[in-house]
């Protein structure tokens, strides 16, 4: 994002809502670090930040590569190409009972890079792309993060990309459920060198009775689910959870 | 990815947090699911969302009306909405599965209650995200009393920096824990963000 320094007062209401305290007042207008802005679009936003003046404005060619990650990434409100899902997202869960990307006898692992609060650089990602997929990981084809790797073997990103930060990204797989064990092991041990924070999530299926086998085998490597979840009812048509 | 997932806060202040994304599976059953997710806003807007909107949008809390809202939706709708009570969310569950839309509904809140409404009903549940924390960097965050405030947000828009300036205008008598709920919230495009709980969250900075 830019800011139109004729239009721009000074006032500094904006700088708090930049995620990325991107914004600072440099000769009584307000200036945004380019190498720190996400393009997030908070600023842009005038039902949000109710810059008096509204001089906030997007810079040309914002949605080319490969500084356009940084938009497609950190904006929800913009659509990725391949996936057809808002902003960084994947539908991961949220239609699991239609997709039937998680299937019974699988997991799902998303390790979402820079969530919350820090943000990343493409450097911090290599890192986890790298250790994942030494241990044999194939990642999601239908994940926006994905398609930037320049091999999907090894986990290396595009070069052209290695400048870009976004505010945050999903790397995501789906495994026999067998390979949970290590491939924790081995999500927690590249956390120990990160420059950043992540979240992770993982997603199991259900079984007719009712139980969720990745349960006990999370207890047996000592890790425990937090309280709250995120549900798929079963309710979507066709409906998919065995594996064809 | 799992923007409802990760919320912070204590057991107690999470047992009234519940999100509803109501969604259709690009390339499998979008076709045709506008109309579908049109009703579902009308019958969810009749339970007494803390929050509803559209990332296409925004939301009621930047001023959209249902209407607004409904119009936005585009060729792969999906509706967002929060609620601040388990019995909103057991009513709407309960109207969703007699509407039987065939549109993948999933509940982000306490699993053992969505698990027991799940029973009461007669719902197989099919698949569950768990939030297995964060790791790395961690000393880095802010504390937990501003991660309550920004995890509601999970696509991060919402600025600690925001966050700690609204609670000091708090402290200080300069807004009320309503008004600060809603202008930390203003910046979650979607309508995840749960103003009903971040007000009561407020309210413990109230000047005394």
């Amino acid at each position: 994002m830019l800011v139109n320094q004729e239009k721009c007062i000074g006032c500094g209401i904006c700088i708090p809502y930049c995620p990325a305290q991107a914004i600072s007042i440099t000769g009584r207008k307000a200036a945004i670090d380019q190498a720190e802005c996400l393009e997030c679009g908070n600023c842009l936003r005038r039902d949000v930040v109710p810059c008096p003046t509204g001089a906030f404005y997007e810079k040309e060619g914002i949605y080319e590569e490969p500084r356009g990650i940084r938009r497609f990434f950190s904006d929800p409100t913009t659509t990725h190409a391949v996936t057809q899902v808002p902003g960084r997202g994947t539908e991961e869960v949220k239609t699991n009972d239609v997709t039937g990307r998680v299937c019974r006898g699988e997991i799902g692992v998303a390790v979402e890079m820079g969530r919350p609060c820090m943000g990343t650089d493409m450097a911090e990602f290599e890192k986890m792309t790298m250790a994942l997929a030494k241990i044999g990981v194939v990642f999601e084809e239908a994940n926006p993060l994905t398609q930037l790797l320049a091999d999907k073997s090894t986990g290396v990103i595009d070069p052209k990309y290695k400048n870009e930060k976004l505010v945050s990204a999903i790397i995501e797989f789906t495994a026999p459920i067998d390979q949970m064990p290590l491939i924790m092991a081995t999500v927690t041990e590249v956390a120990k060198s990160l420059n950043t924070v992540f979240s992770l999530d993982l997603i199991g299926c259900f079984e007719e009775d009712g139980s969720l086998p990745v349960l006990p085998m999370l207890e047996a490597i000592g890790l425990k689910p937090r309280v709250n979840s995120k549900v798929n009812l079963g309710m979507g048509r066709p409906y998919r959870i065995i594996r064809q | 990815m799992t923007h409802t997932l990760h919320r912070r806060g204590s057991e107690e202040s999470l047992k009234n947090d519940y999100v509803l994304l109501v969604t259709a599976a690009a390339g499998i059953n979008h076709q045709g699911s506008k109309a579908k997710l049109q009703r579902v806003l009308e019958v969810v807007w009749e339970m007494g969302p803390a929050n509803i909107g559209s990332q296409h949008l925004g939301t009621v809390l930047q001023g959209y009306s249902l209407e607004e809202i409904k119009n936005s939706l585009n060729e792969v709708p999906r509706v967002r909405c929060s609620f601040a009570s388990r019995e909103k969310m057991h009513a709407v569950i309960k109207r969703l599965k007699e509407l039987d839309l065939g549109m993948s509904v999933t509940v982000q809140g306490p699993t053992a209650d969505i698990l027991e409404m799940c029973r009461e009903f007669g719902i197989q549940p099919h698949s569950v995200n768990l939030s297995l924390d964060i790791w790395g960097k961690k000393d880095e965050l802010p504390p937990e009393e501003i991660l309550e405030f920004v995890t509601m947000c999970g696509h991060g828009l919402i600025s600690q920096h925001l966050v700690k300036k609204v609670i000091e205008d708090v402290k200080k008598g300069k807004k009320t824990p309503k008004e600060a709920a809603v202008l930390i919230g203003q910046p979650c495009v979607c309508g995840i963000y749960n103003p009903e709980r971040a007000e009561e969250l407020l309210k413990k900075y109230l000047p005394q």
